[in-house]
């Protein structure tokens, strides 16, 4: 769909929810709104948009396209409502968790198995912000941020795909503790925000350095040049100067100061079905793991490199690696014949104390546990 | 806020920490306590806040929302310049007629829509505050107030001054207390001075971004050029006495020294586009129709000249500020028709401005006027209409005038569009399709097209002359502009021995108004007097009583604009050689 396309499919679809009923005329749409949103739209009972530059006026439409003040307004309407919803995400089937494992590199096609302890229902929270980097420029971005109060582990979503398969359901289990997942949310967005926050903090800080220099560089020189010229000059010129200066450097640190800042947009509340697993792994391995049907993460399976959470996942001597891993263990490894590590592996019968868990020390997996485990 | 001490330089182990909103808790307060707005609200939330975010000046978000502005790739290219390169910084220093004003408005919106300027100042010479006005809310959507009181300042955000009134306490004190994301200065080679008190208010405003606007940086000397980057950057050029040392080249400081090094300098605060050969806009051809007036007309005409001269000079400075512009419009009208003169005469039958014996004589005037039937000028506008098939703009300042031109031109079976500032938007827009159409004459009054395109036609015919030049010049400035292939047929039709014959004397014979590039009269203008207006000139010549004297005075104001005319052709020549390299042809 072309910019023009969503756009217009944005503005259309949000007058319709707030209960316009519109009626297309060529290049004009004819809209009728209810008496509750016309001051906020600053809008007569009917009128006409357009979304062709050329015909703003026919009729007195108001123009639709970025820039234009209707389309703020719009904006502005559709962004302070729909600020939470809860939905609902069936399983897809019987057999979702095995494709889930699929998908994620853990599926039976590679020697793993899989023993569903338990089935279940959770909550899962899904977090909408806004980040915007303001210096003398702007950058912005959308992040959705999923967080499991359960596992206690957030993760980004692809806004794409972020609403396939849910239902809406008017009535839900509210989310136990809004407070915490906001938190790991936020420690997420954090993480996830932080190479492009460092480098918009540098981009800053570069010009307001450089500025600074060239500032103080002409000042300095031109009280210089004043006291060569008349070293006993006035006072109260070079008092002119340094004020100047000093209001200059104010405003130049005003202009470069980069500044991030993020606002929580909306929050969904999602009921999924999540399963309790316990994955055999090639080599008289097994890990503990959740998943649920929406999201299709496993969770409670940790890289053996760098711990990460994050998969997708290959099978590594007995473990399992996460993508980004993958390149450093085939640098690494083998070919230069580094002896294996003496450091037992997590989820191996010599490993038990190394396994990790999302939750930390209170949410140990079985496998962490002590428990016998499986052949 | 503390100011950077060089000690402090900012630490590159420090990180930026993301803040997160207030109003964050609240929403987590408030969520799920009642049923939301449902599942399409919530994806609407989402897609509107993907619609609206900002990613650097990667792209220009303004140009779909403008309106009545052709986009010309040389504006683009110069707003992301001065948006990428220049940070917001710049001195425009294209040639008149290049669309300075649209670029800065370009900037200034696409500033806008990122949220990064929600408090802008335009300074401005007190004539064009209107016209900033009317161009950033109708072409900008960009709502300007012009300062009118010092609560203005506090209440409005978006603010055009005259910068001879805000640079004068308490306008001053309460400008500097502002912070302002962008200021703009028109006209800003009013700057050239560090000394001056233009220069100081400027320099004193606390902004983030600003935009100097002018054709000619460089009017005298070099230091005037130095002055207007040292607002911007200082430093840029060095201290003043190493510029005067590396790039001043004599000793009245007028020839560049180093030029090519001072260019490289001057093209990180300075974008100068200048009109390259295809894109000088075919030539005027400027025909001028004098008519002698009937014997009644003649009469009318001389008669309330007369009165008007009385009724000037008569309370010598008693006279109310109201009634003098009375006189003035009386005099325009009777220059345009005895039709749109009558009407008021009426009005002031029983205007308490005039005494007994004054009103009296009006009544006199009221009744001659109302006793002419018909305008010797229709006569020769039907005539010349009849010598082309062409389609044309009439333009009248009044609309009594314009009603009695329709009925003559229809009458004569002419398929006549009638556009005057009364008609609702829709009404204008079905009048210019018309006439592009199937219509003959576009009959219009000043509000005739503003930002519309009429191209298509290339013939104006001015049957009124408004005593402002600048009136007249945006009249041709609906056919005679960018887009325009063709020549274009200026028409005026004016009367022998009125004020409009001295107009034509002045603006035509001596400056040749009509062969100017648009633009450049706003700065002969400019420079021939900043106090009154040419209107209020005419006006003063025109109420001498003795023909001797209005015949020496119309010389001295002839030769002003002469001199007036010198001094900018001195200056354009100037520019274009300290400023060549720096500048940008225009292509097509």
């Amino acid at each position: 769909m072309s910019e023009a396309d969503a756009l217009r499919r944005f503005v259309l679809d949000t007058l319709a929810d707030l209960g316009a009923t519109m009626s297309e005329a060529g290049p004009l749409v004819w809209i009728q709104v209810p008496e509750r949103v016309r001051s906020d739209l600053e809008v007569s009972a009917t009128f006409a948009i357009t979304f062709d530059p050329e015909r703003t006026g026919d009729f007195e439409a108001e123009l639709v396209a970025p820039g234009s003040l209707f389309l703020e307004r719009i904006v502005s309407l559709a962004a302070s409502r729909g600020r939470w919803d809860v939905a609902r995400f069936e399983a897809p089937g019987a057999d979702w968790i095995e494709r889930a494992l699929s998908e994620c590199g853990l599926g039976s096609e590679r020697g793993v198995r899989c023993e569903t302890e338990e089935i279940g229902e959770t909550v899962l929270v899904l977090l909408s912000f806004r980040v915007s980097l303001v210096a003398d420029e702007k950058r912005e971005r959308f992040h959705l941020i999923a967080v499991s109060p359960t596992t206690g582990s957030a993760w980004e979503v692809d806004p794409v795909t972020a609403d396939s398969g849910l239902i809406a359901i008017p009535d839900a289990r509210v989310p136990p503790d809004l407070e915490a997942a906001y938190r790991l949310g936020t420690e997420k967005l954090r993480e996830t925000s932080r190479e492009a926050v460092d480098r918009f903090r540098s981009t800053s800080l570069h010009l307001l350095e450089e500025e600074v220099r060239r500032i103080f560089g002409y000042f300095d020189r031109t009280i210089e040049e004043i006291q060569a010229a008349d070293p006993d000059g006035s006072h109260d010129l070079l008092r002119t100067v340094r004020g100047e200066r000093d209001r200059r450097l104010a405003e130049t640190l005003e202009r470069f100061d980069p500044k991030a800042r993020a606002a929580l947009c909306a929050i969904r509340a999602i009921q999924v079905t999540t399963a309790r697993i316990r994955l055999h792994l090639p080599g008289d391995v097994w890990a503990d793991a959740t998943l649920d049907a929406w999201s299709r993460r496993v969770r409670g399976v940790a890289c053996v490199v760098c711990h990460g959470m994050e998969g997708p996942w290959i099978l590594h001597e007995g473990g399992v690696c996460c993508a980004r891993c993958r390149p450093t263990l085939a640098e690494s490894a083998r070919p230069r014949g580094r002896p294996r590590s003496d450091t037992p592996r997590r989820g191996t019968r010599d490993g038990r104390g190394s396994a990790r868990s999302p939750r930390g020390s209170t949410a140990r997996s079985r496998a962490a546990s002590g428990r016998r485990r499986g052949p | 806020m503390s100011l950077p001490l060089r000690e402090d330089a900012p630490s590159p182990d420090a990180s930026l920490a993301l803040q997160f909103d207030e109003t964050d808790a609240d929403l987590l307060a408030r969520a799920f306590r009642t049923s939301g707005d449902g599942p399409r609200a919530w994806r609407l939330n989402g897609e509107a806040h993907r619609i609206s975010l900002i990613d650097g000046f990667d792209r220009l978000l303004a140009w779909p929302s403008l309106r009545g502005v052709v986009r010309y790739p040389h504006q683009e290219r110069t707003c992301v310049r001065v948006l990428r390169e220049m940070r917001g910084r710049a001195i425009l220093a294209d040639e008149v007629g290049l669309g300075k004003t649209i670029e800065a408005g370009l900037i200034l919106k696409e500033y806008a829509i990122r949220g990064l300027v929600r408090r802008a100042l335009i300074l401005t010479p007190a004539s064009l505050t209107g016209q900033w006005r009317e161009e950033m809310e109708s072409k900008f959507e960009l709502p300007f107030a012009v300062l009118r009181s010092v609560g203005d300042w506090e209440h409005r955000p978006f603010l055009i001054a005259s910068i001879d009134t805000a640079k004068r306490d308490p306008h001053r004190a309460l400008a500097h207390r502002k912070s302002w994301d962008l200021v703009i200065v028109d006209e800003a080679h009013r700057l050239k001075n560090r000394l001056s008190v233009n220069w100081r208010f400027v320099a004193g405003l606390s902004k983030k971004y600003m935009l100097l606007l002018t054709a000619t940086p460089v009017q005298n000397d070099m230091d005037e050029l130095f002055n207007l980057v040292s607002l911007l950057k200082p430093g840029a050029l060095h201290t003043y006495d190493r510029f005067v040392e590396r790039y001043v080249g004599s000793a009245d400081g007028r020839v560049p020294a180093h030029v090519s090094e001072l260019r490289d300098r001057l093209r990180d605060v300075m974008v100068r586009n200048r009109r390259g050969i295809a894109f000088t806009l075919p030539p005027r051809r400027v025909h001028s129709l004098p008519v002698r007036l009937s014997p009644g007309e003649r009469r009318l005409y001389d008669n309330l000249t007369d009165f008007v001269r009385d009724a000037y000079w008569s309370a010598s400075g008693r006279m109310s500020w109201a009634a003098r512009l009375t006189l003035i419009v009386l005099q325009r009208e009777i220059g345009s028709s005895t039709f749109a003169v009558a009407e008021t005469l009426g009005r002031l039958t029983q205007s308490p401005l005039f005494g007994a014996a004054e009103r009296e004589r009006l009544e006199a005037l009221q009744e001659e006027a109302r006793a002419i039937t018909s305008n010797v000028k229709a006569l020769h506008l039907v005539g010349f209409l009849q010598s082309s098939d062409e389609k044309a703009l009439v333009f009248t300042q009044y609309l009594r005038t314009m009603q009695y031109l329709r009925g003559v031109l229809e009458r004569d079976g002419y398929r006549v569009v009638v556009y005057h500032g009364g008609l609702p938007s829709p009404a204008k827009d079905a009048a210019v399709r018309a006439f592009q159409r199937d219509g003959q004459i576009f009959l219009s009054t000043e509000a005739g097209g503003e930002g519309r395109n009429l191209q298509f036609a290339r013939t104006v015919v001015n049957y009124d002359l408004p005593w402002n030049p600048l009136r007249i010049e945006q009249r041709i400035g609906r056919v005679h502009r960018l887009g325009q292939e063709r020549e274009v047929h200026v028409v005026n039709l004016w009367a022998l021995d009125t004020v409009e014959a001295y107009l034509m004397e002045l603006l035509d014979r001596k400056i040749h108004m009509f062969e100017l590039v648009v633009g450049e009269l706003d700065l002969i203008l400019g420079t021939l007097d900043e106090r009154r207006s040419f209107e209020d000139m005419m006006m003063e010549v025109w109420t001498l009583r003795q023909a001797e004297e209005r015949r020496a005075a119309l010389a001295r104001l002839g030769d002003a604009l002469v001199r007036a005319r010198d001094q900018h052709d001195a200056m354009r020549e100037r520019n274009q050689e300290v400023l060549r390299d720096v500048s940008e042809e225009v292509p097509a």
